[in-house]
């Protein structure tokens, strides 16, 4: 039975994620996000550290890589409340619009 | 987390909340990366540490955050409570009424020359009255309003003198205190106006039937406004449809209404020996049109034989007139062959006045 249950969530995950896409809806929320998240200053905030990293590594030998396990955990714990709380809004009211059970 | 934003409603709503979760940290992780990568390419690029400069100048530029100051920390509001000195009236004016009364004390910058000479105006308005009449020609150069100002300065003394609305009041009495003095020509008539000149019979009369038309004396222009238009009076109306339209149009049936305007000197002399006779019937309060130009001086002579009520200036226009002799009486020769052939009879205020001259 968890078997069932599973796979048809992750059914219904599959279908979901697609209609995000198909509506434009995922962009939409990239944009946002990516706005919101200027206009609070994390940019900046992130990529002062990424400066720091950037100095301990050399300039010359810093990979993509590096700065992605440098950076992403700090970036996800610096994102504000807020911002938090209204992406999560949007994306619940999306969900209740167009998910079926 | 998620057993806090669970609403209550089942584990559907579990699942989707952990869905929104899911895809909220996608959200952010596309973030991340765009920025890893933007970064990555400005370092490989070289461009990444170009808004830094040495230690130095680093520090000299650094943000303020200091109470009473601001961020380049300078003290913004030092100047605030400050008095000067004026050098000229040595006395105390505070900081920011200086740069003002400094253009009112040194009598320099735009508006002092203006106040000054209100100032003067308005004094030796109150001695003279009527003496300034012949001042408002020297005037006339410097500045179009001067000397209207000083006869009006009365009425509108509590309007701002400087604005460019001091035209307004001089608009209204155009019609009515322009027409019996010479020395006014400066004031102007801003209504739009049409010219007749440039219309037909059948226009004027239509115009003429709509609007009030009376012919400004300056402009040579048609009043655009209503019949019933506060600057002309009814008298002036018809006199100006009598000119135009022919003396059958408004009062007196008449035979000839529709020729145009052929006309040659010897013919002249009868309709001078009855304008004469017929100025005594004429009322004076139809001088306003009466002050045209002396471009109609003789262009309309001919219409004039047969108008027993024709509205031209009597003593109010006469005393204008006398300017206007002179005029008149060389372009008039002009005239005759140009102006005719279209038109109406225009107003014979104008060929009035030359026709006195040559009378006296």
């Amino acid at each position: 039975m968890l078997k069932r249950i599973m796979s048809k969530d992750s059914q219904m995950r599959a279908a979901i994620n697609q209609k995000l896409i198909e509506m434009g809806e995922r962009e939409r929320l990239k944009e946002l996000l990516r706005a919101k998240l200027v206009e609070c200053g994390w940019k900046d905030q992130l990529k002062a550290h990424c400066k720091d990293v950037i100095r301990e590594k050399g300039l010359e030998h810093v990979t993509v890589e590096d700065l992605v396990t440098e950076v992403t955990p700090k970036g996800r714990a610096l994102v504000p409340d807020s911002v938090k709380k209204e992406l999560l809004q949007r994306i619940r009211a999306f969900l209740a619009q167009h998910a079926t059970l | 987390m998620k057993m806090e934003d669970m609403p209550l409603s089942g584990p559907d709503n579990t699942r989707l909340e952990a869905l929104a979760h899911d895809i909220y940290s996608e959200l952010v992780e596309d973030a991340c990366l765009g920025l890893c990568f933007e970064v990555h390419r400005a370092v490989k690029q070289g461009y990444f540490f170009l808004d830094e400069t040495d230690q130095e100048s680093m520090k000299e530029f650094e943000i303020v955050d200091q109470p009473g100051v601001d961020i380049f920390g300078q003290v913004y509001n030092q100047w605030k409570n400050k008095e000067c000195e004026c050098p000229n009236c040595k006395r105390l004016i505070a900081a920011s009424r200086f740069a003002p009364h400094l253009e009112k004390c040194l009598g320099m910058g735009r508006n002092s020359s203006r106040i000054a000479n209100r100032r003067l105006a308005s004094s030796n308005n109150m001695s003279k009255s009527e003496s300034d009449q012949e001042d408002n020609d020297d005037l006339n150069d410097n500045d179009w309003s001067y000397g209207a100002e000083k006869k009006t300065k009365k009425r509108k003394s509590d309007k701002s003198q400087n604005s460019p609305r001091r035209s307004k009041s001089l608009k209204h009495k155009n019609g009515e205190i322009g027409s019996g003095v010479g020395a006014e020509s400066y004031k102007y008539n801003y209504n739009t106006g049409i010219s007749y000149e440039t219309l037909g019979p059948d226009e004027v009369r239509s115009l003429l039937t709509t609007q009030c038309g009376v012919i400004s004396e300056h402009t040579k222009k048609m009043c655009t406004r209503s019949q019933r238009c506060p600057q002309h009076t009814d008298e002036q109306r018809r006199a100006v449809r009598v000119f135009l339209l022919g003396p059958s149009a408004p009062t007196l049936p008449d035979a000839d209404a529709v020729e145009t305007d052929s006309f040659d000197i010897p013919d002249a002399q009868p309709l001078m020996s009855r304008l004469q006779w017929e100025d005594s019937d004429i009322s004076p309060t139809d001088s306003a049109s009466s002050k045209a130009s002396t471009n109609h001086s003789d262009s309309r002579k001919p219409k004039k034989k047969k108008k027993p009520s024709l509205p031209l200036n009597s003593g109010g226009g006469g005393s204008g007139s006398g300017s206007l002799a002179g005029g008149g009486g060389s372009s008039s020769q002009s005239n005759i062959s140009i102006s005719t052939k279209k038109k109406r009879p225009k107003l014979s205020a104008p060929p009035i006045s030359s026709i006195y001259d040559d009378l006296n």
